[in-house]
């Protein structure tokens, strides 16, 4: 073998998201008073899952923070300008970046505290924002959204129906969702269902992304 | 009746708006705001639908969901749904009804004439007529078979539709820290209270518009309420909102009827919303029912609960008569009485069962300018099409009989009122059985302990008026010759109650089931407690001993559409691989397999399934094809202990497996069988990526996961699921590493690098790759892994690198008909009861080291050689056998004798130029070389001989996939 495997970046020039056919700019749905919720994908985005080891949670956190700069503590979730991490189980994080070399920096900073796995492929985010975000996801998880129970910067796992999600609150209107690739197809196509009624956009994806 | 809308007056509807419907065909006008039972009975509609078993006229009894009578079919959308309350319809422009139960049509029904069977169809009708020892030609059940098609047409509800429903529904979470049932007064002051603490609160309330009681007895305080409790951010309320259950953990289920009220939806509304809703504390104010009165032709159209002709008049300026008499056992009566004289009506008198009223209820009498007679009772009523008059006659409520002659009464609308039962309905779905309150003569709700309460009349706090008692009198029933009806909807009437008693029915539940009182779509909401204040009287016991039923959810019927909801494709929702689009875009035939959708076959023009897959096979033999594996169950295990941890749940050793290499591994249940298998590849000292089967790979992470946590927690493992992480495709056939040695760059894949199962990194296309030789075709292959997203490009650059040998893209089908040629197993065969000396893979239990299964492996059942083991069978005259054929010594299909096993899976095969398969056969290994039979007798007649050979039919050498 030529080297230790840590991590396959997504490498833009080459990288299909599981939803480009679905991701067509617009506005769809019950428009009469506009649309109330916008869609879109962060493709490319690097992606990780990082484990403690028993009683090392707390030093796992500090190493979070250590390579990503995100405030994460055994109990407090964060959003940053280039990174966010939440515990979806205990001693058990997902983080996000935008950074291709997040898994090679967190594998380095966790040490013999934690494993990192890279799971830029296997988990597609979807973004969901707007002032019926909330009455969105309600259709889809048995969850409470409200601010007081769900404050910002919170992540969870949860499930609709087979699909697995994890879900983090990005600011008061805004969240982000991770699902499992070979499902975000079909998740995708439940979550635009269920916008219909409020009438909803589809972000175009940013420069730099594969375009639809 | 000859209801009639009055010049003025009618909370709800807009006298300026009018609406045109139609109710069995014909055109009808009502105002907006208006029920169609409201703008039927303005309208002067008296009769409505047809009774459940005699096809009596039947008309409106009540206003709200309790309506037993006003059954309608709503016609739209393509679809037609029966048994809607006309009570709760709210008309638009274009609503299409029908009645229901008659035939041919509601005035004249010849199904009538099953009242003309008297006593003959009373309680336990079917039982009595249908059940027992068949006798020529007809008698017993055999009877029931003969005319069940006819009974069940002339007996019954609405007839659903066929059509599909194509409205939308949806399903909704809610969360709250009070959710209030209920809109009325008492309602409004539970979520006031609670919203001035800072509470989430959410009112459900059955109707368009809050208010209740509140609103029609005309309350001077409920509009500023509503007002004040519209205007607070905390709380959300949810109209036409029925919550119909509820569960542990204050979870209750609701039903909104978003848009049934419109002609039209906005695009993406539903029709109907299902509301889960998880509250911290639940506040029932769901208010009570009005009891009828059971006496001789009380179902006569024209007799109405009081209560529902004080709401008619209120709400919709809707009168249900000219002339009204009221007849009661209770002081509410009254107050119905003198809000209907307010509002111009003719109320002639009241009959009073009770021979002794108080002085409030007199003089509410006196004002209402109606004739008290108290101590009588109604014992008859008459009329053609509707209510004509009534019969009164002095009553002892003592014996419940009439105790003089009867007198005449000229009337067309009869309003009745039997006191008044709390809507517990919520409170008692836990189990808990509700408790009888001897003022109020009635039940009330459990005390189980769960955060919630009871307000208002729910909690039997009546206030009728001063001077005026909330007690009615101990008397349900006027006993007087004729049919007298305790469930309307089921038309049960007193008699078949005691009918039920004689035949030695003594417990409230098994009078519901014999007599079926109270299991109509109304659920007994009028019928229950006079039914069994009846079957107290039978017993000669208290109504409090008797007991009550149990009520369970839903509280109303809710349609089928709304618990199904919002479940497009949710309920088996698509996998997809990253490969998935280029094999649609190539012609792939795509079948389920779980939730993934996998190439069956590339079928080219007028290729069928099973020549696509030969030709497919034949170019993997002959030379490379590639299919796409990403469905495979792949898990990332990480950890000082991994090595340890796999020798553990692997029947062979994976410590010593040197990194940069795969193994193929078994594993086994506790009990011994086999459970799954797959090749595990050593990425680091303490890195390895297992593979499983596609069908479990959900099960094996459970298992791994199972044993890390409960039985093994001091093991420093660490488990990920990277299916999705990886797309995976196999290259295999003669040529395959030629088309890898043209595209893949940083290695090497000579056999020197890359022998079998070593595994490589390197690049295609630009796309960082691991590559590892193994087949399961039998022929030279190696499995790509790439990012995911990068699947299709790397597919891509495969299929291109392959052009030059001619490499083709394989589905499922070449894929099974290639392991079954080369005897390697899945599913088929790994089907939980099979061991691994079954499918020949004994070399693979390890003797040296404990694992998952090895202590029940070798027990006494599981280690005969006359087990059931792996074979090859091969069609010996070319005849085509299937899959699941049992294996038979006899060459008489008609008499195939005993079955030796089954084939696990058969293919046509390209090698053999003949049909083979792998079956499972007792004492295999002996069999080989044996001519025996595949029988099939049931699906295909099929019966063929075979001969039985070695599982592996392919280079068993291996020489073609190690070279």
């Amino acid at each position: 073998m030529a080297e230790p495997f840590i991590s396959t970046p997504v490498m833009a020039a080459t990288a299909q998201s599981p939803i480009a056919d679905a991701l067509l700019p617009g506005e769809y749905g019950n428009l009469a008073i506009g649309a109330q919720v916008a869609l879109s994908e962060r493709f490319g985005l690097a992606i990780c899952d990082v484990c403690a080891w028993p009683g090392l949670e707390t030093k796992t956190a500090n190493a979070i923070k250590r390579a990503t700069g995100l405030a994460v503590t055994k109990r407090r979730d964060a959003v940053g300008e280039a990174a966010q991490g939440f515990q979806h189980a205990p001693g058990r994080w997902t983080v996000i970046a935008e950074d291709p070399s997040l898994a090679e920096r967190l594998t380095r900073a966790v040490s013999a505290n934690a494993t990192v796995v890279d799971l830029a492929h296997g988990r597609t985010c979807l973004r969901i924002a707007g002032e019926a975000g909330t009455s969105v996801l309600a259709k889809l998880f048995a969850i409470d959204f409200a601010e007081k129970a769900f404050p910002v910067a919170k992540g969870l796992a949860t499930s609709h129906h087979a699909v697995l999600a994890q879900i983090q609150r990005v600011d008061a209107q805004t969240f982000d969702l991770l699902v499992f690739r070979s499902y975000a197809r079909t998740f995708f196509h439940a979550l635009t269902r269920a916008s219909e009624e409020f009438g909803y956009r589809i972000v175009p994806p940013r420069a730099g992304e594969p375009e639809t | 009746m000859s209801g009639y809308r009055r010049p003025s007056g009618g909370k709800v509807i807009e006298r300026g708006k009018s609406i045109t419907f139609t109710f069995d065909g014909k055109q009808y006008f009502g105002l907006a705001g208006d029920t169609l039972a409201s703008a039927l009975i303005a309208g002067g509609v008296s009769v409505v639908g047809r009774s459940f078993k005699y096809h009596r006229p039947r008309g409106i009894v009540a206003a709200g969901v309790d309506e037993p009578n006003a059954l309608v079919t709503v016609l739209g959308d393509g679809a037609r749904e029966p048994n809607i309350r006309a009570t709760e319809i709210e008309i638009h422009d274009g609503l299409v009804c029908e009645s229901q139960n008659r035939f041919p049509s509601l005035d004249f029904d010849m199904r009538a004439l099953n009242q003309l069977g008297g006593d003959a169809l009373a309680a336990g009708f079917y039982y009595k007529t249908f059940m027992g020892p068949a006798r020529w030609p007809f008698g017993g059940t055999r009877t029931w078979m003969a005319f069940e098609r006819q009974i069940r047409r002339a007996a019954g509800l609405g007839r659903a539709g066929t059509e599909s429903d194509t409205s939308r529904y949806d399903r909704v979470n809610a969360h709250c820290d009070t959710l209030v049932v209920g809109g009325g007064k008492p309602g409004i002051v539970q979520a006031l209270e609670a919203a001035r603490k800072r509470r989430r609160v959410i009112v459900c309330e059955i109707d368009p518009t809050l208010g209740g009681y509140a609103s029609w007895s005309g309350d001077p305080d409920i509009s500023a309420m509503i007002t004040q409790l519209q205007a607070m951010d905390n709380v959300q309320i949810l109209t036409r909102t029925t919550a119909w259950g509820i569960y542990d953990g204050n979870a209750v289920a609701a039903l909104e009827r978003v848009s049934d009220h419109r002609r039209d939806r906005a695009p993406g509304e539903a029709r109907q919303r299902m509301w889960i809703i998880r509250a911290g504390h639940v506040a029932l104010a769901t208010g009570a029912f009005e009891r009828p009165l059971v006496f001789p032709g009380n179902d006569r159209p024209g007799v109405m609960l009081a209560s529902a002709a004080q709401r008619y008049a209120a709400m919709y300026g809707v009168l249900p008569g000219k002339r009204i008499a009221i007849v009661t056992n209770n002081d509410s009566a009254y107050t119905s009485a003198i809000a209907l004289k307010a509002r111009d009506a003719n109320v002639i008198t009241i009959i009073d069962l009770r021979s002794e009223v108080s002085g409030g209820a007199r003089s509410i009498a006196s004002v209402a300018g109606a004739r008290l007679r108290t101590g009588q009772a109604v014992v008859a009523t008459a009329g053609t099409g509707g209510l004509d008059s009534i019969q009164v006659a002095p009553f002892d409520h003592r014996t419940r009989r009439p105790t003089g002659r009867s007198e005449g009464i000229s009337c067309d609308c009869l309003l009745m009122s039997g006191g008044w039962s709390p809507a517990i309905h919520l409170a008692s779905h836990a189990g808990g059985a509700p408790r009888w309150d001897d003022t109020l003569k009635a039940f009330l709700a459990p005390e189980d302990g769960r955060d919630l309460s009871l307000h208002g009349a729910a909690a039997g706090d009546f206030v009728f008026g001063a001077g005026l008692s909330p007690a009615p009198a101990p008397v349900y029933e006027v006993r007087a010759p004729g049919k007298a009806f305790v469930d309307f909807q089921h038309d049960v009437t007193a008699d078949d109650v005691r009918l039920a008693h004689r035949e030695g029915f003594h417990s409230v539940e098994h009078v519901k089931r014999y007599t079926t009182l109270g299991m109509a779509t109304d659920q007994g909401k009028t019928s229950s407690l006079p039914g069994q204040a009846i079957l107290a009287d039978a017993l000669g016991r208290p109504l409090e001993q008797v007991g009550t039923t149990r009520f369970r959810p839903p509280f109303t019927p809710v349609s089928l559409g709304s618990i199904a909801a919002e479940r497009f494709g949710d309920l088996h929702p698509e996998r997809i691989t990253p490969i998935h689009d280029w094999h649609v875009k190539n012609g792939a035939r795509m079948v389920a397999a779980g939730h993934w959708q996998r190439p069956e076959c590339y079928n080219r023009w007028k290729e069928s399934v099973e020549q696509a897959y030969i030709r497919e096979a034949k170019t993997v033999r002959r030379g490379v094809g590639i299919v796409d594996v990403s469905t495979l169950g792949k898990i990332d295990i990480q950890g000082p202990d991994a090595a340890a941890f796999l020798d553990r749940v692997y029947t062979n050793g994976f410590a010593r497996l040197p990194v940069g290499k795969s193994r193929y591994g078994l594993m086994l249940r506790e009990d011994g069988f086999v459970f799954d298998d797959g090749t595990t590849w050593r990425l680091a000292p303490d890195r390895y990526l297992m593979t499983t089967t596609t069908a479990n790979a959900g099960p094996v992470m459970q298992h791994l996961e199972y044993y890390l946590n409960v039985i093994w927690p001091d093991i420093r493992v660490h488990l990920t699921s990277v299916t999705d992480q990886w797309a995976a495709m196999a290259v295999a056939g003669p040529h395959s590493r030629d088309v890898l040695a043209a595209i893949v760059i940083d290695t090497d894949v000579d056999n020197l690098t890359l022998p079998p199962m070593g595994i490589v990194h390197g690049r295609i296309a630009e796309v960082p790759v691991m590559i590892c030789r193994l087949s399961f075709s039998g022929e030279r292959a190696y499995e790509v892994y790439c990012g995911a997203h990068h699947g299709a490009h790397v597919w891509n650059a495969l299929i291109a690198a392959g052009e030059p040998w001619g490499i083709l893209p394989y589905g499922l089908e070449a894929l099974g008909a290639l392991r079954i040629e080369k005897g390697h197993v899945t599913g088929a065969e790994i089907d939980g009861r099979t061991t691994a000396r079954d499918l020949n893979l004994d070399w693979m239990l390890s003797t040296k080291k404990p694992f998952i299964g090895s202590a029940m492996m070798d027990r006494l059942g599981l280690v005969p050689i006359t087990r059931q083991a792996l074979v090859g069978v091969v069609s010996i005259n070319g005849e085509k056998f299937h899959g699941g054929s049992h294996i038979v010594e006899s060459a008489n299909p008609k008499k195939p004798g005993p079955s030796l096993g089954h084939v696990t899976a058969m293919c046509y095969s390209p090698v053999h130029d003949r049909y083979i398969g792998l079956a499972l056969v007792s004492s295999g290994r002996a069999r080989l070389g044996a001519r025996l039979y595949a029988t099939d007798p049931v699906r295909s007649a099929s019966h063929v001989p075979v001969e039985i050979v070695r599982h592996v039919m392919v280079d068993p050498s291996g020489d073609r996939m190690h070279g």
